[in-house]
């Protein structure tokens, strides 16, 4: 079963890469989604007309 | 037990094997990847997959034809006309290739697996379109680890691309030195100054770089993971990956139809004349050398044959590309390919990955307007190149001759200094004629160039 997990070498600390960079991200998408929830308070109304609004969500 | 043959590149992963047997492939499940399998099957993964043309279907076959113990199933896969490798691609198929890499991944995140690898060998283009072919490629999900092959992806995907669109679309063959992937401190260094405003870079770049090589594994545990955190980073890799695109170039051949002095009287002659003998001529696959944008490629694939098209050109590849995507061409395979230069054979035992001309094995050659560009520009005799046309095709040739009058020679031929050297009408048939014979002659209109229609004798030369 070893052989079997070390069939792809994951890369040398590709893990830690991977646990950073999600942490960078998950602050990003909290940060986003409270600004997001701002601009939808101020401008609730207007909420289709947002160009930028899908790109945010896709661009996490 | 039966005679079968492991194909020379199947054989990193324990979960199964490609293997050859009377001619057809099959792939051998292991007893190992049982599990996998299963719900690989169970969970309609793979029924979605290969609904959505995401995958290459196959069949069970009800048979151990290898005979060997830890056999679970044997797969009979869609037989595949023709294989390409990445180091072959445009910009645009690497991308479509990355991004359908990402697809597939996230797909299978709904069906509680995972892509356990990511190399750009396990994609195919099967009518027209990114496929996977390898139907070993997913695992159980675990949620609390991280993505096994995100280096790979990282090496093999990204690092390619964005050298190209940092530096230059011809990078992209680079990718034949480092079959595993592009190490990630080499492509650091390679990046232009600009790159140092880019965050993805910094992420996935040179962040890696940053740590010391053994960092990770001197933890006992590995940092925690989740579902929502996999989510965000391939939404990142996505985003990165769609972000990638080629600076504008002007290639010396990408507008050449456009601006060239060959009048499109000329083409539409030339084309009628090629339609014409493609649609009487037996044979199922034809390649196109010098293929340019593909004009004449995309004649040969409404005429039913299997088109390869090539061309040194990526930008001219890149355009077939996208056009043949855009009307839906589904039997035309474009290439970047120097036939000067053709992929060589790699791998273990130079056998892993079969040099070009070994692989296109096509029935028709098509060689438009390239005679004087190889023998005028290259310095490839007109010996050299019966044998090679004899080599490789299996029964016909089409061949423009460009006379030395021809305004195009006349332009290599100044700048090359090409004089007192055997290039004529009466030469260029005599040489021919000693493996082929020739069926069909005609002056294309509005020029001085020579259309022949040539059948292979057989006679080595």
């Amino acid at each position: 079963m070893l052989f079997y997990l070390l069939y792809i070498d994951p890369g040398s600390g590709s893990y830690l890469v991977q646990a950073i960079i999600a942490a960078i991200l998950g602050v990003t998408f909290y940060f986003k989604t409270i600004w997001l929830k701002i601009k939808l308070f101020f401008g609730g109304r207007k909420k289709d007309n947002q160009p930028g609004k899908r790109e945010e969500h896709e661009q996490v | 037990m039966s005679r079968y043959k492991k194909h020379p590149a199947s054989y990193r992963d324990p979960s199964g094997f490609v293997f050859e047997q009377d001619g057809i492939y099959y792939r051998q499940v292991n007893k190992l990847y049982a599990a996998n399998y299963d719900q690989l099957v169970k969970s309609g993964l793979y029924d979605l997959l290969v609904k959505e043309k995401k995958m290459l279907s196959h069949t069970e076959v009800e048979e151990n034809l290898t005979g060997e113990e830890n056999w679970y199933r044997t797969l009979l896969p869609e037989q595949l006309h023709f294989i390409s490798y990445p180091y072959e691609w445009c910009f645009s198929q690497w991308k479509d290739a990355a991004l359908l890499t990402l697809e597939l991944l996230q797909t299978a995140l709904e069906h509680d697996m995972i892509l356990k690898d990511a190399t750009p060998f396990n994609i195919q283009f099967v009518h027209g379109v990114p496929v996977l072919i390898d139907s070993l490629s997913f695992e159980k999900y675990d949620e609390t680890k991280p993505w096994i092959a995100y280096h790979q992806f990282t090496e093999c995907f990204i690092a390619p691309l964005l050298l190209a669109s940092h530096q230059s679309a011809g990078l992209l063959s680079m990718f034949q030195l480092y079959p595993d992937g592009i190490p990630l401190r080499l492509v650091a260094g390679m990046l232009p100054f600009k790159s140092l405003l880019n965050i993805q870079v910094w992420l996935h770049i040179r962040l890696p770089n940053m740590l010391p090589p053994d960092a990770g594994s001197k933890q006992k545990k590995s940092p925690a993971f989740s579902r929502q955190k996999m989510k965000h980073l391939i939404s990142n890799l996505f985003s990165f990956v769609r972000s990638l695109s080629l600076p504008p170039v002007r290639t010396q051949w990408n507008n050449y139809y456009d601006e060239t002095i060959l009048s499109e009287a000329y083409l539409d002659a030339k084309k009628k004349i090629v339609e014409g003998w493609l649609q009487e001529l037996p044979g199922r696959t034809v390649l196109d050398i010098g293929t340019n944008t593909g004009l004449f490629a995309e004649v040969a694939a409404s005429a039913g044959k299997y088109t390869i098209a090539v061309d040194a050109d990526t930008a001219c590849i890149d355009k077939l590309y996208n056009r043949c995507r855009k009307q839906k061409i589904n039997n035309l395979t474009a290439l970047c390919s120097d036939i000067v230069n053709p992929a060589p054979a790699i791998g273990w035992q130079n056998e892993e990955r079969a040099a070009f001309l070994e692989r296109a094995r096509p029935d028709i050659i098509l060689a438009l307007a390239l005679v004087h560009h190889l023998v005028i520009g290259r310095n490839i005799s007109l010996q050299q190149l019966v044998s090679f046309f004899n080599a490789h095709t299996t029964d016909f040739l089409i061949i423009e001759f460009v006379p030395l009058s021809d305004e195009k020679a006349q332009q290599l031929a100044l700048q090359r200094d090409f004089r007192d050297r055997a290039y004529s009408e009466d030469i260029f048939e005599k040489f021919f004629s000693d493996c082929f014979a020739i069926e069909e002659k005609t002056v294309v209109p509005f020029s001085g160039r020579i259309l022949y229609r040539m059948k292979k004798t057989g006679i080595p030369l």
